[in-house]
């Protein structure tokens, strides 16, 4: 039995969050989903929690989704991080590569978080 | 007057912000440089209360500059791209890449201006369509100039229309320009837009 | 004329309709909701050179691959998936079609200035179309071409250096940002050069103001008159400083530009008791060059052309040195 994942949800749309922990909570019911409502909330959360995935909204007030997920990939070199963004355009492609992070289009749909939440399923744990 | 709850006005805001995403990105495509866009806020207010806001607090008494879309379906209603008239321009020249002075606008920076509209009022009511799995049909931009009274109001509409009005920030190389994007619903359209949310909300929540 | 009505037969209606289109002096395209063009007017085959018989019934994307990925494409998604029409403004896309005016046109590749209109149509029975307007707006983009260079000429007289008559700094701060922008939509090179005139304060005390001015006309005549293209702008940069944008060429090329104005300015033979070695004015000159693809800053940009004019000054005057940004 593979064991539950924790994922880190960061998003300042509460409805987002909603969402997004719908989708991957109807896909592994077992997966603990944490929620951070800003890049700075973000980081002492993930402090807290040590999630297996992040999935950071770009487009947050304060220290917006990018600076976030800098700071997360030089505290955790290997931690998987996902920007979530609307606006995919090659400077968001560049900054991502940058970073060493990943990016999923909103709007999140079902398909989507599945296709991020794969590669975990694989994982050992 | 129709108050919205702070999970419907999220709901909506989020909504918006992913419209206008897509569009920045469709700009970025066509001026190949950063362009960002974020809707911070929306308010309901009616028509005379929106052009008065407008009027006043934000453009003073110069000219605006609105892009005008009908679209029908689902619901109905007017959506204005609104940027006062100096900060159109603005726009255009960065998207255009020339640099035109402002007396001599010509025609060709006015269908520059109502593509941009095009662009962003699709996005945006495109997402709305999308989340809200509903048919909208959409029409061709229309341009116009005046003030903020003369633009939000459609000819033929209902005088007790309320306006869904959004503030929006346009980010393209270090210029940060703020507009607005209006939509005139009449009671009708409200109560459908605000049943739609609701459903939405209630998918989010895992109760659909 | 009878009117249209019921009573006219179907098909007579059609042949009329089908005359009208092929009269039409506009480009009309419907898609089906497969992408497929199911109608392509005389209009369209004239001025792209593709026979109806060859582009009905084929993907639009087939019979037009430049289309792929662009604005054209997905607006007509956005018709056929979420019922919106969109337009294409000339100036933000310039052709997407391959139109050309005439086979002289098309051997050149100078396409039709294009305004697009692409809309969903209902047709009954089948799943939505699209329609795509095309109207050539060619005269109206020239004639707007035409007004904006009499403004410009116009606009130009406060755009001139007093003294010497060359453009100003104000002149280059606009054009430099203009070529900047161009260059980085184009992905091309662009290069600058910053001219300083040799020991010009030891001039000006030697033999006086006067002179000094005179010897500012002479050198921004002589050396302005070394740029050949029209899109090469040399203005008054500061007192004895002049700056050169020349769009589209690399650091190699506009070290030869800066060689040869170098040694126009020798050329020019002005006296110069007080210039070290050389009894003639001489410049030294910066060059940097920002190249294709790679943008950077134009304070950068400055800032390099700033520098290795500085470096052509530390290795003894009267040359050019050249630095990256």
């Amino acid at each position: 039995m593979p064991q539950a994942k924790t994922v880190l949800i960061v998003d300042d749309s509460r409805v987002s969050r909603l969402m997004a922990r719908q989708y991957i909570t109807g896909l592994h019911p077992d997966w603990i989903v944490e929620e951070a409502g800003t890049g700075e909330e973000s980081l002492l959360k993930s402090r807290d929690v040590h999630p297996d995935l992040v999935l950071m909204d770009v487009n947050m007030p304060g220290m917006g989704g990018i600076a976030a997920a800098q700071q997360l990939r030089r505290e955790n070199p290997d931690l998987p991080i996902s920007l979530l963004t609307a606006n995919v355009q090659t400077a968001t492609r560049e900054a991502a590569d940058a970073i060493g992070v990943g990016f999923v289009e909103k709007p999140i749909t079902e398909a989507r978080i599945a296709r991020l939440l794969s590669p975990l399923e694989e994982s050992a744990p | 007057m129709i108050v919205l709850s702070e999970l419907e006005n999220d709901a909506l805001v989020e909504i918006f912000n992913i419209g206008v995403g897509q569009a920045a990105a469709s700009m970025s495509a066509i001026v190949n440089e950063a362009v960002r866009m974020s809707v911070p806020s929306i308010t309901f207010i009616h028509r005379a209360e929106a052009a008065r806001l407008l009027r006043n607090q934000v453009f003073e008494p110069e000219r605006i500059c609105g892009v005008s879309q009908h679209y029908e379906g689902a619901f109905e209603t007017e959506a204005i791209l609104m940027f006062p008239e100096d900060k159109s321009l603005e726009i255009v020249r960065l998207m255009v890449g020339e640099s035109v002075p402002l007396a001599e606008l010509t025609d060709m920076e006015q269908e520059a201006m109502c593509e941009i509209g095009n662009i962003i009022l699709n996005s945006c009511v495109g997402t709305l369509a999308n989340i809200f799995q509903h048919e909208l049909r959409g029409s061709l931009p229309a341009y116009h100039v005046g003030t903020s009274e003369e633009i939000l109001t459609a000819p033929g509409s209902e005088p007790d229309a309320v306006v869904l009005m959004l503030h929006i920030d346009f980010v393209l190389e270090k210029h940060q320009i703020q507009g607005y994007v209006a939509f005139v619903l009449d009671l009708s359209a409200m109560h459908d837009l605000k049943a739609q949310i609701n459903r939405y909300i209630a998918r989010a929540m895992g109760q659909a | 004329m009878r009117a249209m009505d019921a009573s006219v037969p179907a098909e007579h209606r059609l042949k009329v309709l089908r005359s009208v289109l092929a009269a039409v002096n506009v480009g009309a395209v419907v898609i089906d909701a497969d992408g497929r063009v199911v109608l392509w007017n005389a209009w369209m085959s004239r001025h792209s050179g593709l026979a109806q018989e060859d582009v009905v019934g084929a993907e639009l994307l087939a019979a037009c691959p430049g289309l792929r990925g662009g604005r054209v494409d997905s607006a007509i998604g956005q018709a056929l998936r979420d019922n919106f029409a969109s337009v294409l403004s000339q100036s933000l896309n310039k052709a997407p079609f391959a139109l050309y005016a005439s086979a002289a046109a098309g051997a050149r590749g100078e396409r039709l200035q294009q305004a697009v209109e692409i809309t969903p149509i209902d047709v009954e029975g089948a799943a939505r179309h699209c329609l795509v307007q095309i109207s050539d707006v060619s005269v109206a983009v020239a004639r707007e071409k035409l007004l904006r260079e009499q403004a410009m000429v116009l606009r130009s007289q406060t755009f001139a250096d007093g003294l010497t008559g060359i453009a100003n700094r104000r002149h280059f701060d606009v054009a430099m940002e203009k070529e900047h922008r161009r260059a980085k939509r184009a992905g091309a090179a662009l290069s600058l050069l910053m001219i300083d005139i040799d020991h010009f304060k030891a001039y000006n005390d030697h033999y006086g103001h006067q002179k000094g001015d005179q010897c500012l006309i002479q050198v921004a005549a002589g050396l302005a008159g070394m740029l050949k293209r029209p899109c090469d702008l040399m203005a008054r940069y500061g007192g004895e400083e002049f700056a050169v944008i020349l769009p589209e060429l690399d650091l190699d090329q506009a070290g030869r530009i800066a060689e040869t104005i170098r040694a126009r300015a020798l050329e020019l033979a002005i006296p110069h008791a007080r210039n070290g070695e050389v009894p003639y004015v001489t410049v030294s000159i910066g060059i940097t060059s920002q190249p294709r693809g790679a943008p950077v800053d134009i304070e950068a940009l400055i800032g390099a052309a700033d520098r290795a004019l500085y470096e052509a000054k530390n290795r003894g005057r009267n040359r050019c040195a050249a630095l990256n940004p």
